[in-house]
Order: C-alpha cells, then sequence, then structure tokens
C-alpha cells in the first residue's frame, strides 16, 4: 500500500503552489454561483481567450491529477468502469466520466467538485482519448462542445506557416463560439494585455529552466511537477508571473550558495512522461542514494518566446502555439530533445513511465528509452497508470529503482 | 573470510555461506508467511550444515530477494537483479545474460565481464512465466512438478494455446483434458506459450552470449530446450539454480567485508 503521496519540495516557493490551486477551485465555483459562463476544458485550451471572453476555464485533466494525488484515483476510476468504461480507457477519462456519470459510486470529490459546465472545449492536440472523453461528456451532460484543432506537427514542420495560419482560423473560430455562448464580445485588448504578461512569464520561465543546469541541482522535479501548476492554468495573470519571479529569485539564491536537494549530488535523473500522481514521494526515493531527480521530460522551457510581430494578438498566439504544440516535434524530434537534455542538464539516467492507458506516451516512450541505451545512457521503465494506483505495486516498483541506482554506481564505480 | 548471502524469494528461501572464494554450505527452505522468519531459518540452516560456525563468525551478511528489508540480522541489502548477475557470472566467467525464473517473477539481466549489473528487464505484472504457474499447471494435470518439462518434449502435435494468462492457462488446460487431449501435446503448449513470453522479455533487454538460467524454472528442461532454440545458443544451468541470488549476496558481502 501506498503510504504517502506529495513529494517532499525543496524550494519554499513550491509551497505556495496548494494554496493558489484552491483559491482557483473556488473561484470558479463562486463564478459559476455568480452565473458566469464555465467551460470545461481540455489542456492546451487558451486561457487568455477564455479571460477575454468571460468565461471560467476548468481545466478537467488538472483535475484529475488533483484526484490522483489524494489517493482517490482508484476509486473514481472504478466508479468510472462501473459505467462501462474499459480499464484501457485513459485513467483521467475514466475518473471523471465516472464523476459525471456515477457520483453516487465515487468518493467524495475533491474542493467541493467541479463548477457545472455551460460548454465544453477540447484541443485535438497530443491526444486523441481526449476527443472520445469530451464527446461522451457533452453527450451525457447535453452540453454544447469546440473541437479547438491545433494540430502536432510531423518531423521538420514545427513552424509551419500553413499550419499557424490553421490554427488562427481555429482560434478566431472559437471566439465565435464563445461569443455566441455568452453572448459577450471578443475583447482583443484584453488578450493582448494577458499575452504580454504570458510572454514575459514564459521569458521568466525559460531563465528557470536554464538555472535548473546548475550543479547541485537548485530544483527537482519533486518542485516542478507542482511549481509549473501556475503557467498551465494561470496563464496570463500578474499573480502567475510574480509566483515565477519569486520562484527564480530563490533558485538563485540557492546556486549562489550551492545549496542541493541532497547533501552532496551523485548522480542526477531524468523522469520522462507523466508521473504517477498517487505517489509523489517516488520522485524523492533517489534521494536516499544521493541522487536527485533534476529534470522532467514535459516542463523545461526550450526557447524563448518570440516577440509580439502582429497588432492582432491571435495571430501572435497562433505562431506561438505552433511552435509550442509542435516541439518537440514527432519521435525523431522527441528523441533528439532529450539527448540535448541529458548533456545540457548533466542526465545520468533516465527513468521513463510506460503509462498503459495513455497510447500517445506509450509507443514513444519505447522508442526514447531504445535510443537512450543505445548510447550508453541507463534507463528505468516503469510500467503503471499515472491515475489507477490499482496498478502500482510499491515493493515492485522500488526493488526496480533500487536496481537502476545499482546500475549507475557501478557505471560510475 | 567467512561471509553469507541471504536470498528471501516469494516461493522459497535460500541462504549462502562462504568462505572467501568458496561455498561451505547453502540451504534451501520454502518462505512461510514471516518472511523475517524464513531468512532466520534458512540461514540457521546453511550453518548448521557447516557443523562448526556460529553466527558470530559470518563477517558481513547481506540480504537481497522480494523479502530482503525484512532480514533485520544483515548488514545491507542488494537488489536480486546485481546478485543474480554477480553469481551467475562468478560461477561462469563467461556469462554476459542472465534469465532468472524465479516464483514471483522473471527477469531477464544482463552483466560486464565482472558481474556489474548493465541493463534489466522484468515481467512481476503477470503470473505466466513464473513457478506459481508451472505450480498450477502441474496440479491441475496431477503430475510431479518434476516431470512436467520433460513431458513436454515428448510431443509432436503441441496444442496452440489462446492464452498465457496463469488463471485462463489453468482453465484452458483444464478443459484441454476433459476433451481427452495427450499430456505432452498439452504441456508441448503450455512451454512454448511461456518460452515465446520470456524470449520477449530477453530481447527487450538484448541477447550477449553466454545465456545462464538461473531460478526454480531453470530445472524444466522443456523451458530451457524451447528458449535455447529460439535464441540460438546453449544456455549454461547451474547445478543449483535456485541459490544464484543468495550466492550473489554472499559475493557482495565479501566484497565490502574486504574493504572495510
Amino acid at each position: 500500500m501506498v503510504q504517502s503521496t506529495s513529494a517532499k519540495k525543496s524550494l519554499q516557493t513550491t509551497l505556495e503552489v496548494p494554496v493558489l490551486r484552491r483559491k482557483y477551485y473556488a473561484q470558479t465555483l463562486d463564478d459559476s454561483q455568480k452565473g458566469k459562463k464555465v467551460a470545461w476544458c481540455s489542456n492546451n485550451i487558451p486561457s487568455e481567450i477564455l479571460d477575454a471572453m468571460d468565461v471560467t476555464g476548468v481545466f478537467l485533466e488538472n483535475y484529475a491529477t488533483v484526484i490522483a494525488s489524494k489517493r482517490l484515483g482508484s476509486g473514481f476510476c472504478a466508479a468510472g468502469e462501473k459505467v462501462g468504461f474499459s480499464q484501457d480507457v485513459c485513467g483521467y477519462a475514466r475518473m471523471l466520466m465516472g464523476y459525471v456519470l456515477a457520483k453516487n459510486d465515487a468518493p467524495e470529490a475533491p474542493y467541493g467538485g467541479l463548477a457545472k459546465p455551460d460548454f465544453l472545449l477540447v484541443s485535438a492536440n497530443s491526444c486523441d482519448s481526449r476527443l472520445g472523453w469530451f464527446s461522451a461528456m457533452s453527450s451525457v451532460l447535453n452540453t454544447p462542445l469546440y473541437v479547438y484543432d491545433s494540430p502536432s506537427q510531423p518531423d521538420g514542420a514545427s513552424n509551419s506557416l500553413v499550419v499557424a495560419e490553421h490554427i488562427e482560423t481555429e482560434l478566431r473560430n472559437l471566439i465565435s463560439f464563445l461569443e455566441k455562448q455568452t453572448g459577450n464580445k471578443f475583447n482583443p485588448d484584453k488578450v493582448r494585455r494577458r499575452m504580454d504578461i504570458s510572454r514575459q512569464t514564459s521569458e521568466i520561465m525559460y531563465e528557470i529552466s536554464q538555472l535548473r543546469k546548475a550543479v547541485p541541482s537548485p530544483m527537482g522535479s519533486a518542485d516542478m511537477f507542482t511549481a509549473v501548476w501556475p503557467s498551465m492554468y494561470l496563464s496570463g495573470t500578474k499573480e502567475c508571473e510574480d509566483f515565477y519571479k519569486r520562484l527564480r529569485a530563490e533558485m538563485e539564491e540557492r546556486i549562489a550558495r550551492k545549496i542541493g536537494i541532497v547533501p552532496e549530488e551523485r548522480f542526477r535523473i531524468m523522469w520522462s512522461g507523466i508521473p504517477f500522481w498517487y505517489d509523489m514521494q517516488l520522485i524523492n526515493y533517489v534521494e536516499n542514494f544521493g541522487g536527485v531527480v533534476a529534470l522532467e521530460s514535459f516542463y523545461r522551457v526550450r526557447e524563448r518566446r518570440i516577440p509580439s510581430q502582429h497588432d492582432d494578438p491571435i495571430k501572435d498566439m497562433a505562431l506561438t502555439a505552433v511552435r509550442q504544440h509542435g516541439y518537440p516535434s514527432g519521435i525523431s524530434g522527441s528523441i533528439e530533445d532529450l539527448l540535448e537534455a541529458v548533456e545540457e542538464y548533466k542526465i545520468n539516467g533516465v527513468i521513463l513511465s510506460y503509462n498503459p492507458s495513455c497510447r500517445m506516451l506509450l509507443i514513444s516512450q519505447t522508442e526514447l528509452q531504445k535510443a537512450l541505451e543505445d548510447r550508453g545512457i541507463p534507463t528505468l521503465g516503469l510500467e503503471c497508470d499515472m491515475a489507477d494506483e490499482r496498478t502500482y505495486s510499491e515493493g515492485q516498483v522500488k526493488t526496480r529503482m533500487d536496481a537502476f541506482v545499482e546500475r549507475l554506481l557501478a557505471k560510475n564505480s | 573470510m567467512l561471509t553469507a548471502g541471504i536470498d528471501v524469494g516469494s516461493s522459497t528461501s535460500k541462504a549462502v555461506i562462504l568462505q572467501d572464494n568458496k561455498i561451505l554450505s547453502y540451504s534451501i527452505i520454502p518462505t512461510s508467511a514471516e518472511s523475517a522468519d524464513s531468512a532466520q531459518r534458512a540461514f540457521d540452516k546453511a550453518l548448521d550444515k557447516t557443523q562448526f560456525i556460529s553466527p558470530d563468525d559470518i563477517h558481513w551478511i547481506i540480504a537481497t530477494g522480494y523479502g530482503r528489508v525484512v532480514v533485520t540480522f544483515a548488514k545491507e541489502t542488494v537488489t536480486e537483479l546485481s546478485c543474480h548477475v554477480k553469481g551467475a557470472n562468478w560461477l561462469f566467467p563467461s556469462v554476459r545474460t542472465v534469465l532468472d525464473m524465479g516464483g514471483q517473477d522473471c527477469k531477464a539481466i544482463k552483466c560486464d565481464g565482472q558481474g556489474r549489473l548493465l541493463n534489466f528487464t522484468m515481467n512481476d505484472k503477470c503470473a505466466a512465466g513464473t513457478g506459481r504457474f508451472f505450480e498450477l499447471i502441474a496440479k491441475v494435470m496431477d503430475l510431479p512438478l518434476s516431470d512436467i518439462g520433460e513431458l513436454s518434449l515428448e510431443t509432436d502435435d503441441e496444442v496452440r494455446m489462446s492464452s498465457t494468462c496463469a488463471v485462463f492457462g489453468k482453465s484452458e488446460v483444464a478443459s484441454l483434458m476433459r476433451q481427452g487431449r495427450n499430456k505432452s501435446d498439452i504441456l508441448g503448449g503450455v512451454h512454448t506459450a511461456v518460452s515465446d513470453r520470456i524470449v520477449t522479455l530477453l530481447r527487450r533487454v538484448g541477447i550477449t552470449p553466454d545465456l545462464a538460467i538461473t531460478g526454480g524454472i531453470a530445472r524444466n528442461i522443456g523451458i530451457v530446450k524451447r528458449v535455447e532454440k529460439r535464441v540460438g545458443c546453449r544456455a549454461l544451468i547451474p547445478e543449483e539454480p535456485q541459490i544464484i541470488g543468495a550466492l550473489g549476496a554472499a559475493l557482495f558481502a565479501r566484497d565490502r567485508a574486504s574493504r572495510n
């Protein structure tokens, strides 16, 4: 049985996130009560546009991680399975379908549950399961759905202007959909203001990514898996920008004083893929051996955001999206990106999570692992669902972790 | 210098007493519900066999296996993955790949010339291909476990198993028995299905000769022959394949003791 969930954090700033998150969910419930329109969203729906349209966004994948991190994932998954969703379906989707269709069979929902949606918004980027999941919810909740098509790019096409034009059209269609649903008029100035803040925040996050190259590690993944939250769900707000300014300052201080995650850093690990939200202390496990999970595959800001190029903020947003959504692109792009990170961040080994219910990641992880091993970089594959702890055996996982550490130390001896 | 390795597995607990570079004694006992007790009894039994060594004479003890953390009399723990390659490589210095098939899981492990762990992959999600699976099959067919490997080779018309899941596999075997199918044909199908899975596991980690097979299933000639045929090389089988993890632990203990 898993005894604990939250990873042990090393930075004081990270400890602010649970407070921000709780406040955010309370705000969504309050907005709903006051009659503000609520959209249930997938990741990649631009919150700058929601804000400009005076829409409250509730991001379901994030709520799924909240459920899982409170070790309620299996209960919600079981509720989803009870209404007919197979164990092979995405853990997040199963949990939320359980929440929607079998509330009485599910545990008590965190943060008092979700604000009732007026409509649904799903991005077609990265994940195909989302489309089926949101379509099913649209049907059972009898709620309108908009599919925002922002395609992932094949290798070498991440800067395609054709794709940018397509995304621009999609964003304008999204705005039309929201105007129709809310009766509100789109306010480009409001989007522009938020995008300016997003751009400044992105600059800080780029610097944070650069700071993480330092040895000893000033901030590991145990902090970053939490610290990334404001950038995903409070994007374009002053609150978000200020949070990352404080985080950067704390990291700079740690670097100046040579404060690492462990007293004597012996090796550095990278985590590739989604973590197991119900046992985040696994991220800390290597610290027992003088190691640190110094980087994760998702949250490295690889390049500075391009400056504003147009008076029309939607054109800028499309150009930004095409870079963000298309990078790293394809399997070979992901391999290149991973190898670059291993070198730049002085990574000694990579842990790859294999989540059988996440088809998109499952396929690429095999290729990534093979590419790393071919180059002599030790890897460890851990096969567990990201949300459903019934797939997790702590003893078996830790035996693998122990053996992986033995392998790393034998290599360095 | 005397050292000891204790391997607490899911089915059996093993102890090896090593004097410098020589195995003085070993024991294999069934693991009971109390793993700590099993470890102690395995250790006591190995000591008894020497007739002259007491626990205080042992310089260093290392525990391994899934129950390694409960062995309170051990100085430290090392995973069974490192111990199996350490032990196999000591017995057969040419070994670079080890297939360990135990009661609860199946592991493919690679090592270097010094027996150091290079890479590994494990199947511990599924009981098919483990000792437990073969115990189930032997039971449902009312045969001694020690006979099924040999019998599985006495077929020229083996059945094609549709399931390698231990539970469904057992049901399928029972159904084939009711249909009156020849026991060797059934066992041939079972062993082929399991061998295919094992070889897939081996290929994931990569097979570098020489290959050694350890764990209780190394005694199953039906599996050994089929694995050898599929990978295209002979497998080295220790005289006592079940003690290789404990042997590796005792060797680690020897290395640690000489450094301290």
